[in-house]
């Protein structure tokens, strides 16, 4: 396990990603603390997709990918799923930790347009903490799946961001509405007990589950 | 058994052909792959250890077809150690041997026996805490003979392994696969002919694709007798005229007299005498009479 931390979460890559969070909470503007998540989810997304796209493509390009194939399928399925957990876990905490650098670095009134108070506080966290988890694994699973497809971090990242472009704008809110992947950011801060938005992630969550089915099967194909 | 292969071809979707509907018979023991740059060695490599998929022609490992049903059952007969590898640079020696044996499901006792008896033999015991990337050129090429050498193979695939080793080492290295080869098959694959000729018997030619020779290296040597020659001149114009007009293998300052040895069917018309050829000029020989 301490091999595959070395190997997926290098020095360089933990930089950019807590870089990233410190300078979107000092620059990304709020007043109520329920934008957190808004403000939150879009950017991570990039940063998921960007920071798990060379989970595999690593070995190709270091050509090690050659050495991989005469390993057993199920060992080599077992190393790629253990970085993209491990990066996973990564990215989760960064969230979870920029979440709290809103707080400090933006002040956000806590009596907002919700209920207010720690309680409601505390609970808003949760499902910002589910949210992102779903969406954070969305992204980092998908453009990994691009790029072993395409046996390129570049075309991984850049089919992703096309769809992130489409998803992440107000026609991608008004033709997939609900359903939509950033239905959690696109979702009415005024009325919070609709939870309509989980259907988006529900969504995201499909997704995910066929990119994981799919993968040892591009593994397989492409080496 | 060994390898058998028939009437390979392989053809790049840029119409490059690669190999040639060539046909090549590797026994066990050590077998040199011989050939210049793009000659076609690394694309064969690339087929026998699976990752290239052949245009036609069959290719048979120890009586097993390669075929995408058999792949596995070859596979984990295979020990490869391609020409450019780059090894995890953030683990340790240690670490990144480790991490490839139980990527190769040895069991880990086995795996950490066999890593501590291989980093002995190619002297890396004392920097087995180091870090890839800390390593020269010819420390991450002993790593990565190594990694090949852990699952215990039937059959070892070595490109160039002795690239960027010192003198020393490339003949540990040499002595290594030498050793290892007993009762399995290694194919050895390099530029250096010496390396060939203090390890192998058995070798082929590789040039555009196709095999020149393949066989007993005696016999290659063999064919290139009586085609050597030794030539000596004073004058700067005889000997650049030597040069364009045969192939010189090497040339050297004897006292105030330049010595060439040329490489030709029939003897330069000039004061010269035949020698014994080398691997080296069997090969230039070999090569530059056919095709």
């Amino acid at each position: 396990m301490i091999c595959e931390m070395k190997i997926s979460l290098t020095f360089q890559k933990q930089a950019y990603a807590v870089f990233f969070v410190i300078i979107l909470s000092l620059v990304r503007g709020i007043t109520y603390s329920d934008e957190i998540g808004i403000a939150l989810e879009a950017p991570m997304a990039i940063l998921a997709l960007t920071f798990c796209a060379d989970t595999y493509t690593q070995e190709i390009v270091s050509k090690r990918s050659e050495i991989w194939r005469l390993c057993p399928m199920k060992k080599r399925m077992h190393s790629i799923y253990r970085h993209i957990v491990i990066q996973e876990m990564f990215l989760l905490a960064v969230a979870a930790t920029s979440y709290g650098l809103f707080f400090l670095f933006q002040n956000p009134n806590i009596n907002g347009m919700g209920q207010g108070g720690i309680e409601n506080e505390i609970c808003q966290f949760f499902v910002y903490f589910a949210a992102i988890a779903v969406t954070l694994g969305f992204w980092g699973l998908l453009s990994n799946l691009f790029s072993c497809l395409f046996r390129n971090m570049w075309v991984g990242i850049g089919g992703c961001m096309v769809l992130w472009l489409i998803t992440n704008s107000s026609i991608g809110d008004r033709t997939f509405k609900a359903w939509n992947l950033f239905s959690y950011a696109f979702r009415k801060l005024e009325n919070s007990s609709d939870f309509s938005w989980i259907c988006g992630k529900v969504v995201c969550i499909c997704i995910g589950i066929m990119a994981v089915v799919a993968l040892p099967k591009i593994i397989k194909k492409r080496g | 058994m060994g390898i058998k292969i028939e009437d390979l071809t392989v053809t790049f979707r840029n119409d490059v052909t690669a190999i040639n509907h060539a046909d090549l018979e590797i026994p066990k023991g050590i077998f040199g792959l011989l050939g210049e740059n793009g000659a076609g060695k690394t694309t064969l490599m690339r087929v026998l250890t699976t990752v290239l998929s052949p245009t036609s022609g069959t290719l048979t490992l120890d009586g097993i077809l390669y075929s995408e049903g058999n792949f596995e059952k070859i596979r984990k007969k295979i020990g490869y150690l391609p020409q450019e590898i780059d090894l995890y640079p953030n683990l340790s020696v240690q670490e990144c041997l480790e991490y490839m044996g139980d990527l190769s499901d040895i069991p880990r006792q086995t795996y950490k026996e066999r890593i501590k008896y291989y980093l002995e033999k190619t002297s890396l015991s004392e920097h087995r805490r180091k870090k890839m990337k800390q390593l020269s050129g010819g420390m991450k090429r002993r790593v990565g003979l190594i990694q090949a050498l852990l699952n215990e193979p039937e059959f070892l695939i070595v490109d160039e392994p002795t690239t960027g080793l010192d003198p020393e080492e490339r003949i540990r290295v040499r002595n290594l696969l030498v050793d290892f080869s007993e009762g399995r098959t290694v194919l050895f694959s390099t530029h250096v002919v010496e390396d060939l000729a203090a390890t192998c018997n058995q070798l082929a030619v590789m040039k555009n694709g196709k095999f020149l020779y393949s066989g007993n290296m005696k016999e290659l040597l063999e064919q290139a007798r009586g085609h050597i020659w030794i030539c000596k001149t004073k004058e700067e114009r005889t000997a650049r005229e030597l040069e364009k007009k045969y192939h010189v293998s090497s040339k050297q300052y004897a006292g105030d007299e330049l010595q060439m040895k040329v490489i030709s069917e029939t003897p330069p018309k000039m004061e010269c005498s035949s020698c014994e050829a080398t691997l080296e000029d069997a090969y230039i020989y070999l090569a530059n009479k056919e095709l």
